[in-house]
């Protein structure tokens, strides 16, 4: 049992559609550098400059808001991140 | 007290045990800012007036285009070219001639926003930008009064109620500036958030049913799922953390 990460529906053009990637790690941080290292062309959709968390992104553990400090907040196998993004327009 | 033509026009909604006739006056006294008659404002402001909310103030500084009105249900083709606020104004009279609708077609800004809100119960946010929300919301927090949420893009859309002082507010989840650029929408989807939106309007001057605190509701309108998100109040937040 791994970390499920839901990715945002601008994020899954670079998964072939799924919205449902499984990946490992203790961190929040170190399971979206696992994404990033099997999807290497969301990077920049993800992380700003500095290799900080884009701010249109938003990071939610278990469904509950991992903000602020996302990259550090630990998960275990079982657990689910949601990566969305800010919506702005009405 | 209602007239016997209020008590037939809402006489469907008042047969709900939760708003009765003493809800349906509280409607009537009530005092609802919008901020924006586009997208999100065109529904909310529909549906407000629909329900016999006394007084709505509708701000907006935008004529109505063509591109507006795939979304845009207060505005018209024959409106193409007015204001907004005078296009909605009509058609929000026509519906509901006992609701006062007030409009002013000017730009929110951090330097009006106290000032305009001054006096209503609560703030509905039917922007289309973040700065002009993170104004609202602060300006929601000095007056102490609900900020209630909504944004969309796409068939994806948001809702969330800010209650100063005992929830999240929307800058406790700020990380910064974001780029604002033109954004693509279908009407069904600020249709829906509108409506959860205009939703909590009603809880709130009733004071009935559980509110979207500390809730964030996202909607994915292609695969028809609500996800509920809980956010928390951020100690550090520099519109709220003082309350």
């Amino acid at each position: 049992m791994a970390v499920k990460v839901h990715l945002h529906l601008t994020l899954r053009q670079f998964t072939n559609g799924e919205e449902i990637v499984e990946l490992d790690g203790k961190t929040v941080g170190e399971c979206l550098k696992s994404l990033v290292r099997k999807y290497p062309a969301m990077e920049s959709s993800i992380f700003g400059k500095n290799g900080k968390l884009s701010n249109i992104v938003e990071i939610y553990v278990n469904l509950q808001s991992a903000y602020p400090n996302e990259l550090a907040k630990p998960v275990k196998d079982g657990d689910e991140i949601h990566l969305t993004m800010m919506l702005s327009g009405g | 007290m209602l007239t016997d033509e209020e008590l037939d026009r809402y006489g469907r909604q008042i047969m709900i045990p939760q708003i009765g006739e003493k809800g349906q006056e509280k409607l009537k006294r009530a005092k609802v800012f919008i901020a924006g008659a586009g997208g999100l404002g065109s529904p909310v402001s529909i549906y407000l007036t629909a329900a016999g909310v006394g007084h709505l103030r509708l701000v907006d500084h935008d004529t109505v285009d063509l591109t507006n009105l795939n979304r845009q249900v207060c505005h018209w083709t024959a409106d193409v070219g007015r204001r907004k606020v005078e296009s909605a104004q009509e058609k929000l009279n026509k519906l509901n001639p006992n609701v006062t609708v007030e409009t002013l077609s000017v730009t929110i800004s951090e330097e009006n926003a106290s000032e305009l809100t001054a006096g209503y119960d609560l703030i509905v946010d039917a922007m289309d930008n973040l700065p002009t929300r993170y104004v609202l919301n602060k300006t929601a927090i000095g007056h102490e009064v609900p900020f209630i949420h909504g944004a969309v893009n796409g068939f994806e859309g948001r809702a969330m109620t800010v209650i100063p002082g005992k929830t999240a507010c929307l800058r406790c989840l700020y990380r910064g500036p974001v780029p604002e650029s033109k954004f693509p929408v279908i009407g069904v989807t600020p249709a829906v958030i509108a409506c959860i939106q205009a939703t909590e309007v009603i809880k709130v001057l009733a004071g009935i049913g559980e509110l979207l605190e500390n809730r964030l509701l996202a909607y994915d309108g292609l695969n028809l799922k609500f996800t509920e998100f809980k956010v928390q109040r951020n100690p550090q937040c520099e519109h709220c953390a003082h309350l």
